[in-house]
């Protein structure tokens, strides 16, 4: 099924200029639907649209206007919508496509258009494989990874076109506070070395053995999703793998970490994996370059003596 | 208050093999609940004691996945009084509409719900909106990301955690919930509940599927090409292999 027309949707301008490229290297039919005021839209009128959709949010959340949007993507015969891969963007592609009677393309690696189809890829199978999909109807919802159209290398004219969504915001839940988070973190994906830790830490104060090493090797620190999320002893954003952030650095020295699948896709990219496990048979053996069956709490004093 | 909550019974992923294809084996591979499902079932168990409130288990899939006894008590054992489920061969369950229309048949045949409970992701095909697609083909309220509920009433004080913030939201019922995979840490089911879990009932649900069609054409499914590693491997952890360890780094990085 050809798109001709694209919906781009998002709530930050950043990603609405990356995914306008990425739109307008699929098409010139490229619509934007933002959140915010007339004067909101006018800031982006360059992003390289045909037109921009505002949807003033003072007295809702972006979700609301999900069934507005759906009608507007329903104008054209058949059209294509790309989010950004946030929690609220895939909270909108989710009800949008159910209102448009398509499944979601989550988080697409690569999307190219192939003799008129457009095909998506995603990993699936927690990274074991990448699968290559289409979809059948008339409509199609992605939302699509970071980065994957490369850096903005053209400009757009400005569009004079900027209209307000037609049909009214849906409010379904109400919301009661809004707190700001210090995103916070280090930047992983930029780093050329990285001190990766896994569960086989024992405690939140052996950090601090992880930490010097990092230093002395001049190493950011990592970890695996169950660091960050079950023992929150690192931001979420600090973790490495398929969910998590995928890395490349030189060297990544793997402490502790079993190496299941999906946190083997985050640091595959890496150039040299060094890895300490007490278990001979655990998988990040076969990951690795350099390898010690061993403590890490016997290695990693040691080490830090010998660097030090 | 009557919680459903939603499970997947997946391949495990450790046991997925590779054919000489480059495609994936999975004829080998044992079947669980999907990881992060058990978040959601714990997370269903909590508000169920809160509320004084009923809890059943529902998975969709094919008979392959759900005919097994083991995987049924497996669920029935963390906290649900009753399991339902939707089996069908004809479906491959691989698009998340697809199983977001069974599951909404699903839920239209029982006699009522308040809260529909989901997992943040399942652990194959991981799109995130199973849950999200459910609440808006029922036309419920639905919020994704959730890392806190309260119940207050008949309404849900729910957190949603998002990148750059935390929104509290008022959500009426009945609603769909999909929670975080931090939500909670879920306990191991003790022996007792083992025991019980297999005096506990199973329904298999007779729901038509036939407008649950597939909107994605999967066009080929590939293992990525994995990076070359010298994997020179020693064993202990004595002086000899930390100064080996030391002697590998310098000549790298050093
Ligand atoms: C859909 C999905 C997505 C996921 N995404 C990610 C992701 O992006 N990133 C991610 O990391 N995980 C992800 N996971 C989780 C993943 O499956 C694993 O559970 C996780 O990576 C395991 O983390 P770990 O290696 O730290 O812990 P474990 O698997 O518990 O491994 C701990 C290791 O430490 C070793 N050890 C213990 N003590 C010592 C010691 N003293 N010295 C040396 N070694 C020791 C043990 O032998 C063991 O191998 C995902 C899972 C699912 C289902
Ligand atoms: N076949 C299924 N049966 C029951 N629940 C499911 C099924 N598929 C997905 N879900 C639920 O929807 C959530 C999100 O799945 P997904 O959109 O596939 O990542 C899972 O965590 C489950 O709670």
């Amino acid at each position: 099924m050809p798109f001709q027309s694209i919906f781009v949707i998002s709530e930050k301008k950043e990603s609405l200029y990356e995914l306008c490229f990425g739109a307008r290297k699929l098409s010139d039919q490229v619509t934007a639907v933002i959140f915010g005021d007339r004067t909101a839209a006018e800031n982006v009128a360059d992003c390289g649209a045909k037109c921009v959709l505002y949807c003033p949010t003072e007295s809702c959340i972006p979700e609301d206007y999900c069934k507005a949007i759906a009608s507007e993507v329903k104008k054209s015969p058949c059209a294509l919508v790309l989010l950004n891969n946030s929690v609220r963007s895939r909270c909108i592609a989710g009800k949008l496509g159910a209102y448009l009677d398509t499944a979601v393309i989550t988080c697409a690696s690569e999307i190219v258009a192939d003799n008129g189809d457009i095909v998506c890829k995603r990993t699936v199978y927690g990274g074991a494989a990448i699968s290559s999909q289409a979809f059948t109807g008339s409509y199609g919802v992605i939302t699509v990874g970071n980065g994957i159209f490369g850096d903005i290398d053209a400009k757009y004219p400005v569009t004079e076109k900027i209209e307000q969504i037609s049909e009214k915001p849906e409010c379904t839940v109400k919301i009661i506070a809004r707190n700001e988070k210090k995103s916070g973190g280090t930047n992983l994906a930029a780093a050329k070395r990285i001190v990766d830790v896994g569960r086989g830490l024992a405690s939140e104060e052996d950090l601090d053995m992880c930490n010097q090493l990092a230093s002395l090797l001049d190493a950011e620190v990592g970890c695996s999703r169950p660091v960050a999320e079950n023992n929150k002893w690192m931001p979420i954003s600090n973790y490495i793998g398929l969910t998590g952030t995928t890395v490349k650095p030189d060297l990544l020295f793997a402490l502790g970490v079993s190496g299941q699948v999906q946190h083997i896709a985050g640091i595959n990219k890496s150039k040299v994996i060094v890895a300490i496990n007490k278990d001979k048979n655990a998988p990040i053996f076969k990951n690795a370059d350099f390898g010690i069956v061993g403590d890490i709490y016997k290695i990693v004093p040691a080490l830090i003596k010998k660097l030090s | 208050m009557k919680i459903i909550v939603c499970c997947k019974i997946v391949p495990d992923e450790q046991e997925i093999g590779v054919l000489p294809s480059k495609e994936l084996d999975l004829s080998k591979a044992s079947w669980k609940i999907s990881q992060y499902d058990l978040n959601a079932i714990e997370a269903a168990k909590k508000l169920s004691s809160e509320t004084s409130g009923f809890l059943t288990a529902l998975s969709v899939g094919r008979s392959s996945a759900l005919e097994g006894t083991k995987i049924r008590k497996d669920i029935l054992s963390r906290g649900p009084e009753e399991l339902a489920l939707v089996i069908d061969d004809t479906h491959m369950f691989s698009d998340s509409l697809e199983t977001a229309k069974a599951i909404a048949a699903a839920l239209k045949s029982t006699d009522g719900f308040d809260v529909v409970l989901c997992g943040t992701g399942s652990g194959d095909l991981y799109s995130q909106e199973v849950g999200i697609q459910v609440g808006a083909l029922l036309d419920i309220p639905t919020v994704n990301n959730v890392t806190d509920i309260r119940p207050n009433g008949n309404i849900l004080e729910v957190e949603r955690t998002l990148e750059d913030g935390i929104e509290v939201l008022e959500v009426t019922l009945p609603a769909v919930l999909s929670v975080t995979s931090d939500i909670n840490v879920p306990s191991v089911p003790a022996m007792k509940e083992i025991m019980r879990a297999g005096k506990k009932p199973v329904h298999v649900l007779e729901v038509p599927l036939t407008d649950a069609l597939p909107s994605i054409n999967n066009l080929s499914q590939q293992v990525p090409d994995q990076q070359e590693r010298r994997m020179i491997i020693i064993e202990g952890d004595d002086e000899e292999a930390v100064e080996s360890l030391y002697q590998f780094l310098k000549k790298e990085i050093l």
